[in-house]
């Protein structure tokens, strides 16, 4: 039993690290923008389809293809600022609606350039970790992401508190009126912000492309996963989709080995329920950013 | 154009009479059955193109667009005093149930389509309400979409999930060493029925399944907890169910990432060569499945009813390469079906086809003679039973290892079947 934990214990940190890296980069793009972005999801989904195209089709090395994965979503995510965002700034609908279009755009170009299947992406590697005890492994693919989403964000906090550029992101998702008036640009915080936003999903695609299956319409079940953890964590708050995505992946992953997956999804929602009564602005949520 | 003819010197007269001659010649030396094939009857192709599900839907476009060039080449359907020619109508409903509605009446209104061929399941109900007002004759790949209430909805080639008795029936004739199993599926109109077949077989058989069947949502992207889960009990057997091929490979990934050693057992394992390329040859080695590659020797057996299956293959990996899957040849088989018992109707009209698919209670579907069947289980006898391969990877490649007979097992097992369906919700009066 005890190795049952264990190992299920490490599925959940693999988990908690996915879920983070797109759930902060929603995050992201809400707390400066004030914009909910449903396509985010899909930005995860070019991401992946980066690693298709430069890793599984062109041979390139799964580091490169997740690097060019990381930039090009990233500046999709400023292109989307720029068209999409921008001229919708005074109105949080129009860009929840632009973002529902841009989503439907990018599932049928994908599924017009790759098709609707599946697609097939070779395992970077097939090593297993064996972690000490027996019966409790972690498979290197999946190190990679938790590696990543470490590091990822780490260097994220550290920008966000030791540079100006982060301090002018926080000021912005603090008030964004009086960080104007201070003379930060509006727009290039946006842009900064989508940008990293979009790249973290985008990283986060790249990172799983070998691990999930890589289609068109794979953003649905991420983007619903993501607005739960930054729901029970507190909309705008960085720290709250962390600990969120932590306390959901173990929460999820635990009553998957011990019940059943249709009931890890029900207990998962309950979750999200249970929090909004107790703190109707989760769990680092304060009134403001609510 | 014309102006230029005109500029030219060519005069209204001369004109209008050679245009005259040159169709009183062409109406004299067309051959008569280029004339009567003008007739076109149209099949409609409702099923998902696009979307989540596409791979049970897309494949079997390819492979129907592949039989009517075939068939047109030979000369159409000789249905009467008529030659037709048949055209493909696809729709694409999306696996959603309103659009597959909004598809049926498009088909039905609109293009006059004679028969209409779907995958079913939860695009099967606002459909069969559409069939049964205009009594289209509509074909499902899921037996477990029949009632009482569908007349003229049949199941002519795949009878899902039953056909999966076979490969728990060789198993266990074959390996009898493995004596327990664990089951996972998803929670879906395709998962539930087939978890209910497979306990059935595994009771027949003597083996143990060690837990409950593990369900997971459709939604679900990481398959690891749910493979920890499953091994946690060690089974000899791994059973993976219906589970769509995006859910066999990760889970086939993960089975061997967390270092099972055991035997596998699926419905399908489509792209196979995938699943080898994630694992190992050795890992895949004795996997056991329902669908052969069309390439396989055993399908040129005189029993097969379906039209050169090696030719057929090879034209489509020409087409379409890497496409192959378990529905490219099932909807083709159907039209194989339907175009026999036209021709022997002498109509395409959908009721006369119907009546003459069913007459005698027997007929021939892909694999030999078969029976309609499902009264027991569906309410109504629309689902043709007969034999169905069992499918081993070995060195790599599936191989078909031998036909068993559904309706051998069914007459031996039914009360079991029958005890499974029903404590799963699926009987058909559960269902309605």
């Amino acid at each position: 039993m005890l190795e049952l934990i264990l190992q299920t214990s490490v599925n959940a940190i693999y988990a908690a690290s996915f879920m983070a890296l797109v759930a902060v980069g929603l995050v992201m793009i809400f707390g400066v923008m004030r914009v909910i972005n449903f396509a985010h999801g899909e930005l995860y989904m070019l991401g992946s389809y980066c690693v298709v195209f430069f890793y599984a089709d062109q041979q390139f090395p799964i580091l490169v293809a997740t690097c060019i994965g990381l930039v090009f979503v990233g500046v999709t995510g400023i292109l989307m600022e720029r068209a999409l965002f921008r001229p919708l700034r005074d109105n949080p609908l129009g860009g929840l609606i632009a973002s529902i279009g841009f989503l439907l755009c990018a599932q049928a170009i994908i599924s017009m350039g790759f098709g609707v299947r599946a697609e097939h992406v070779p395992p970077t590697t097939q090593q297993v970790i064996n972690l000490g005890i027996e019966g409790v492994a972690i498979p290197l693919q999946r190190l990679y992401v938790v590696i990543a989403a470490v590091l990822l964000l780490g260097a994220l906090y550290v920008f966000l508190r030791h540079t100006r550029f982060g301090w002018a992101l926080r000021a912005c998702a603090q008030d964004a009126k009086a960080a104007a008036l201070q003379g930060i640009s509006l727009n290039q915080t946006a842009r900064i912000a989508m940008f990293i936003g979009a790249a973290l999903a985008g990283t986060a695609g790249a990172l799983t492309a070998p691990l999930v299956r890589v289609y068109p319409y794979m953003g649905h079940s991420v983007i619903v996963t993501a607005f739960i953890i930054i729901i029970v964590g507190g909309i705008g708050s960085l720290e709250g989709a962390i600990v969120a995505a932590i306390l959901y992946a173990f929460v999820h992953t635990f009553v998957t080995t011990f019940a059943d997956g249709v009931i890890a999804d029900i207990v998962g929602l309950l979750l999200m329920l249970m929090v909004l009564v107790v703190r109707p602005n989760g769990l680092f949520g304060t009134r403001e950013r609510a | 154009m014309a102006g230029r003819f005109y500029r030219k010197g060519l005069s209204r007269r001369s004109f209008m009479g050679t245009t005259a001659a040159g169709m009183a010649l062409a109406a004299t030396a067309a051959p008569r059955s280029t004339l009567a094939a003008d007739d076109t009857v149209k099949i409609g192709f409702l099923a998902p193109l696009t979307g989540e599900v596409a791979a049970w839907g897309a494949p079997g476009l390819f492979g129907c667009e592949i039989w009517a060039e075939r068939v047109n080449a030979a000369g159409g359907i000789k249905a009467g005093n008529k030659t037709y020619k048949v055209e493909i109508v696809s729709y694409d409903n999306e696996y959603a149930p309103d659009k597959a509605r909004a598809g049926a009446q498009k088909l039905i209104n609109d293009d006059g389509v004679k028969f209409i061929m779907m995958l079913g399941g939860d695009t099967m109900p606002p459909v069969v309400q559409v069939a049964n007002r205009a009594k289209m004759l509509v074909s499902t790949l899921l037996p477990s979409d029949l009632t009482p209430d569908t007349p003229y909805l049949i199941a002519p080639c795949e009878v899902h999930p039953i056909y999966n008795v076979t490969g728990v029936d060789w198993l266990a004739a074959n390996k009898p060493e493995l004596k327990t199993a664990m089951i996972c599926a998803q929670d879906d109109a395709l998962g539930r029925p087939s978890v209910a077949t497979y306990l059935a077989a595994f009771e027949a058989t003597g083996i143990e399944v060690l837990d409950d069947p593990l369900f997971f949502d459709i939604s679900t992207t990481d398959f690891a907890p749910v493979m920890t889960a499953l091994l946690a009990k060690n089974p000899d057997i791994l059973c993976l169910d219906t589970c769509y091929s995006d859910y066999v490979h990760p889970l086939a990934e993960q089975a061997y990432l967390q270092g099972y050693k055991g035997q596998i057992i699926s419905c399908t394992a489509d792209f196979y060569d995938q699943m080898i390329e994630k694992t190992s040859k050795e890992f895949m080695d004795g996997v056991v499945f329902q669908f052969p590659d069309f390439d396989d020797p055993a399908l040129n057996e005189p029993q097969i009813n379906f039209n050169d299956p090696n030719g057929f293959f090879a034209e489509y990996n020409k087409r379409w390469p890497g496409e192959w899957g378990a529905v490219s040849w099932e909807y083709a088989s159907i039209m194989d079906l339907w175009k026999a018992a036209a021709e022997r109707a002498a109509s395409v009209e959908p009721m006369d086809v119907l009546v003459t698919m069913k007459s005698g209670g027997t007929g021939k579907h892909a694999f030999g003679e078969a029976r309609w069947w499902g009264k027991e289980l569906f309410g109504i006898d629309n689902a043709l039973v007969g034999d169905w391969p069992v499918v081993v990877i070995e060195d790599g490649k599936a191989v078909i290892k031998e036909y068993r007979s559904i309706p051998a097992w069914w007459d031996k097992h039914k009360d079991l079947m029958i005890k499974h369906f029903e404590a799963m919700g699926e009987m058909y009066y559960q269902r309605a």
